[in-house]
């Protein structure tokens, strides 16, 4: 089934064909607007496949099948559901956003950085479309080039390299598990159908779906997935890459890994449902591990004294509270981690472009450099304090509906969990008022700060839409949530069939009655 | 007809918006703008208390129904989420009277903020707490309570650190944050129980189906509200953050800790009595906190020397009187006290400074004189309870040293057992060495291995190597006994350090911590 409009395919392959076409321009003035052009037109198609996105629909859209490998059974499948369909977007404007921000900052090889902007656009649009798991892999590994060679050549800290390296061996250490587990799927399939094992292989999502897992393969495949995409999450204790590249790699950069949840989106599009008994088996471990993930980020994060550090940091112990919102595997849970999810590429992605204008003013964001910040960057301050209050989740901004959805589902799976969450919000407020006391507040001791610039048009320019998205969304949640509404529900409601003894086994009667379950749901 | 009760906390809400956006871009700035800014402020809370006062006589005439519905907010399955407002008696008089209150507050600053650097701001931040509290005493339901509740948190927060160049005042203001954020989690929970129990968290169905509720539930519900309430009221052991917020501008404080803010707790008590009313134990903590507080408080007020001090130290008193009169089922009392110390201690708190101006030179009347001469008593009153240092030494510094472990332990274990890239200055550096490497030297082992890594897999893909390298060159791999003793010393020593580290408090408070937890999560 075919739209008429190939319109995944053009969000895929638009940002790919401006890269490629930057190596013709030789101005580098030039190339910096055509690949701005490039992004913004990037930016429309993506809300136009949001614009006829039907969220009354379940199931996938926008549909494009072609095969690709045929001796595998190997297809370019393309499609969107409720759940990926907002990512789209958020990584266009996220991208143009990172583009604008890197407009004066990069002084050398600047159509080169340009051109692996847009690649990894369009490679990150493919991991959020690809619906044949192979296609799949090839995108999530092809997120690595660009990245390695944007931290290496154009990193802001001494050891860029370092960090390159340590991004590049830990991502692809993440890889291996993932192949495994898609193979293991694959030839699954091909088992259940009896075919032979080349041809009749299987890579497509919405085929697999429908192929009944053994229980002692499901253990394994999920064990497997979850692995590979903990790594890129990132959970503990595969987390170390992240505050070390948020440190040395460029600002526009780090904005983009912390906004960008791949692993957390691969573990709610594939790891869970492609092995739904194995993942109810093992949710305990999803919602520890969230739950010590969340506290470890919230703890450390206290005791940062660099502002890219401790926003990595806590975007580490944002993505703890979103596992133990999936891990609560209730509707609010899965709609507060997704909305979450897309709060991160706004929230957390915004804030580090903060950082990195700081950071472009005084050379650090380290606390001995700053002080006082608020007195000559008035309009700076306002921004992030706006973020900032986002982060931390306080009511009125886009973090409130999320966190409250999530700590409602962790309270009606595990109560204690939910303690822990609330622990985590009073954390999140005092790590992150505390260091903007100590940075924003406060007399100006250092001379480069009495002199530094207030934001300039193009930097207003660039956080205006998501300060907007923050309020909009903060105070009418529901235009947010009505996109995921439907497929979050049938995702749930897949699972919950799956496994028919969880909601027979559930004691509280009265829960189940809420969540609208048929108490004897089965297959 | 009940429908315009939403304008009354609009207005503000414009007014805010219109001078925050207005001042961010620059366009009413410095004193010219003064006039506009002040009559946006005033028009706005004018309206609001036409509305209000309109609204009451209508009610007052039986006129309106109990409260008016505007759609959903939020849903979830089937919980929804309904932006509700009640205009029904108290919530209407409330109302009536902190707009009012606001009205006379708001003027009062136009004449006393003259010329100031912060005008606008002070306005808008005042113009948005005005939405805020208009919108706490009118919703009908705890979600929207609750953003106003946090809005109005935020508000407060800004104005103690108004004078932000002050590094006391920055640092009083994120402490009462931090400090109230403790009762936010209270009222998180307290919600999100209401929306897993009930489905709905109008304070409507809460009250009504507060009987039908188990009497343990109906207790865990009416505790976690009193947290909040204890917070937001400060009553003990929250009761310090009250005189850290005494560093704003003199009509804020009036508004915030006299008039208005303060007594959210008490409201909200007070809107829940149905509750409390079906749970003994949680009307038992209500009296004896609030008769704690109000001994407490005047004990300490005895022997502050600066009106201000004194002043809130007797706020704190009167809402701890209030505190126990609802405990003790007296609750019209309450809502009248609330209601007429609110007036009081607005005026006195705004007039403070004339006050000070009319008695100069008077002594105030000495405390008598067999109070006087409790030594130790007075040491206590000064000391304010030690109260401040209590709470720091159970809640703050436990989790700052922990904050510092976890880090330690992240950058020193996790790190490393991970394993990273060799960093790059351990690799070749210069040309010489490149060609001495070439040429045969080994320059960075001791050892003959040609493959170096360091943490888990690093280490393991380097002994995979060794091995094969040892069966390669038939059993020439020597001398590992090397180092045998200097690495059993050092595991020796960090054996004793851990152990150590475990027998102190804060681990074994965690630990019994924990134990509760996983208790709890399988109950």
């Amino acid at each position: 089934m075919t739209d008429s409009l190939p319109l995944l395919s053009l969000c895929l392959a638009w940002p790919l064909l401006g890269a490629l076409s930057l190596a013709f321009i030789q101005d580098s003035e030039l190339a910096k607007r055509g690949a701005l052009l490039v992004a913004a037109v990037e930016l429309l198609f993506t809300v136009a496949a949001a614009w006829v996105f039907d969220t009354a629909r379940d199931d996938f859209q926008l549909l494009e099948d072609y095969p690709w490998i045929p001796g595998l059974n190997i297809h370019y499948q393309l499609g969107v559901d409720g759940i990926s369909i907002l990512f789209l977007p958020m990584t266009a404007l996220l991208t143009l956003m990172a583009l604008l921000a890197s407009w004066n900052s990069v002084r050398h090889l600047n159509r080169f950085q340009l051109a692996l902007m847009l690649a990894l656009e369009s490679v990150t649009i493919g991991v959020f479309t690809a619906l044949d798991l192979a296609l799949f892999f090839l995108f999530w590994e092809l997120t690595l080039p660009p990245i390695f060679f944007l931290i290496g050549l154009w990193g802001i800290g001494a050891e860029r390299r370092y960090a390159a390296m340590k991004y590049t061996l830990y991502m692809l250490f993440g890889g291996v598990p993932i192949l495994f587990g898609i193979i293991l799927l694959a030839i699954n399939h091909a088992h259940y159908t009896g075919g032979a094992i080349p041809q009749d292989l299987a890579f497509s999502l919405p085929v697999l779906l429908n192929t009944p897992i053994p229980d002692s393969a499901q253990g394994l495949i999920f064990l497997l997935l979850f692995l590979g995409f903990a790594v890129k999450a990132p959970l503990l204790p595969f987390h170390t890459w992240l505050p070390t590249t948020a440190i040395e790699a460029p600002a526009f950069l780090s904005a983009l890994l912390v906004g960008l949840k791949l692993g957390v989106y691969g573990i709610i599009r594939f790891a869970i449902p492609l092995a739904p008994q194995a993942a109810l088996e093992h949710r305990w471990l999803l919602a520890i591990l969230g739950a010590v993930t969340l506290i470890y980020g919230a703890l450390i994060a206290l005791q940062q004294t660099n502002l890219r550090r401790l926003l990595a940091y806590s975007s580490i112990s944002h993505v703890g509270l979103v596992i133990v919102g999936i891990a609560a595997f209730n509707l609010q849970g899965l709609q507060g981690a997704v909305m979450q999810l897309l709060n991160f590429g706004i929230v957390a992605g915004s804030l580090m472009l903060l950082a990195g204008m700081i950071q472009q003013r005084l050379g650090s964001t380290d606390l001995v450099h700053l002080g006082g910040l608020a007195k000559p960057m008035p309009r700076l301050t306002v921004l992030f304090f706006v973020f900032v209050l986002s982060s931390i989740g306080v009511p009125g901004t886009n973090g409130f509906p999320a966190e409250l959805l999530m700590i409602l589902g962790a309270l009606q799976a595990y109560p204690a969990l939910a303690m822990v969450a609330l622990f985590g919000a009073v954390l999140g407020a005092a790590y992150l008022l505390g260091f903007v006391r100590r940075a924003f507040f406060g007399p100006v001791v250092h001379d480069s700060v009495a002199k530094a610039q207030d934001l300039r048009p193009r930097e207003l320019a660039l956080l205006v839409v998501p300060v907007l998205l923050v309020l909009m969304i903060g105070l009418y949640p529901q235009w947010l949530l009505s996109w995921q509404e439907t497929s979050l529900q049938s995702w749930w409601q897949r699972l919950s069939m799956a496994v028919p003894q969880v909601t027979t086994e559930s004691k509280h009667t009265q829960k189940t009655a809420i969540l609208g379950v048929p108490s004897d749901g089965s297959i | 007809m009940a429908a315009y009760a939403t304008l009354i906390p609009l207005f503000p809400l414009l007014a805010a918006l219109l001078i925050g956006g207005l001042h961010f871009c620059r366009i009413i700035d410095g004193e010219a703008g003064e006039k506009t800014t002040a009559r946006l402020a005033l028009t706005a809370i004018g309206l609001s208390v036409l509305t209000a006062l309109g609204l009451l006589i209508a009610d007052l005439s039986g006129l309106l129904p109990d409260s008016v519905s505007y759609g959903a907010w939020l849903r979830s399955g089937t919980l929804t989420v309904d932006y509700t407002l009640a205009t029904g008696g108290f919530n209407l008089v409330l109302a009536s009277l902190f707009s009012l209150l606001l009205l006379v507050a708001i003027r009062f600053s136009v004449n006393y903020l003259h010329r100031e650097a912060g005008f606008h701001r002070f306005f808008f931040i005042l113009n948005l707490f005005a939405a805020a509290m208009l919108l706490l005493v009118l919703s009908g339901n705890a979600v929207f309570t609750f953003i106003a509740w946090e809005i109005a948190g935020v508000c407060s927060y800004w104005l103690i650190a108004y004078a932000y160049d002050r590094p006391i005042a920055a640092h009083n203001a994120t402490r009462v944050f931090v400090t109230n954020r403790i009762g936010d989690g209270g009222f998180i929970l307290a919600i999100c129980l209401a929306l897993a129990w009930l489905e709905n968290a109008d304070w409507q169905t809460i009250n009504l189906s507060a009987a039908d509720l188990e009497p343990g539930d109906a207790t865990l519900l009416a505790l976690s509200f009193a947290v909040a309430a204890f917070a937001k009221s400060a009553q003990i052991p929250f009761t310090p953050w009250l005189a850290r917020a005494m560093e704003g501008p003199t009509p804020s404080s009036a508004i915030f800790y006299g008039g208005a803010m303060i007594h959210a707790g008490v409201f909200l008590i007070i809107q829940l009595e149905p509750l409390f009313m079906q749970a003994p134990l949680a009307m038992s903590l209500l009296t004896v906190i609030g008769a704690l507080t109000a001994i407490y408080s005047y004990w300490v007020g005895l022997s502050q020397t600066d009106i201000k001090s004194s002043q809130i130290f007797a706020t704190s008193a009167q809402l701890g009187l209030m505190f126990a009169e609802c405990g003790l089922g007296f609750w019209t009392l309450a809502a009248w006290h609330l209601c007429a110390h609110a007036v009081v201690r607005c005026y006195l708190l705004l007039t403070a400074p004339s006050i000070l101006h009319n008695t100069h030179g008077q002594p105030i009347q000495p405390v008598a004189p067999a109070l006087a001469n409790c030594r130790w008593a007075f040491i206590a009153s000064l000391q304010r309870g030690w109260l401040e240092p209590a709470m720091d030494w159970l809640l703050v510094k436990p989790v700052l040293r922990l904050a510092k472990d976890v880090r330690y332990i992240d950058e020193h274990i996790v790190d490393k057992a991970l394993g990273a890239p060799a960093p790059a200055i351990r690799a070749v550096s210069s040309l010489a060495q490149w060609e001495e490497q070439k040429m045969g030297a080994n320059l960075d082992s001791q050892e003959d291995s040609f493959a170096q890594g360091s943490g888990l897999a690093g280490k393991l893909a380097q002994w995979t190597a060794a091995l094969l390298n040892w069966f390669e060159y038939h059993f020439i791999l020597r001398g590992i006994g090397r180092d045998s003793i200097r690495f059993g010393r050092r595991l020796g020593q960090a054996a004793n350090r851990f152990e150590q580290l475990l027998l102190q408090p804060r681990y074994l408070a965690l630990f019994v911590l924990i134990t509760l937890m996983v208790a709890l999560g399988y109950r």
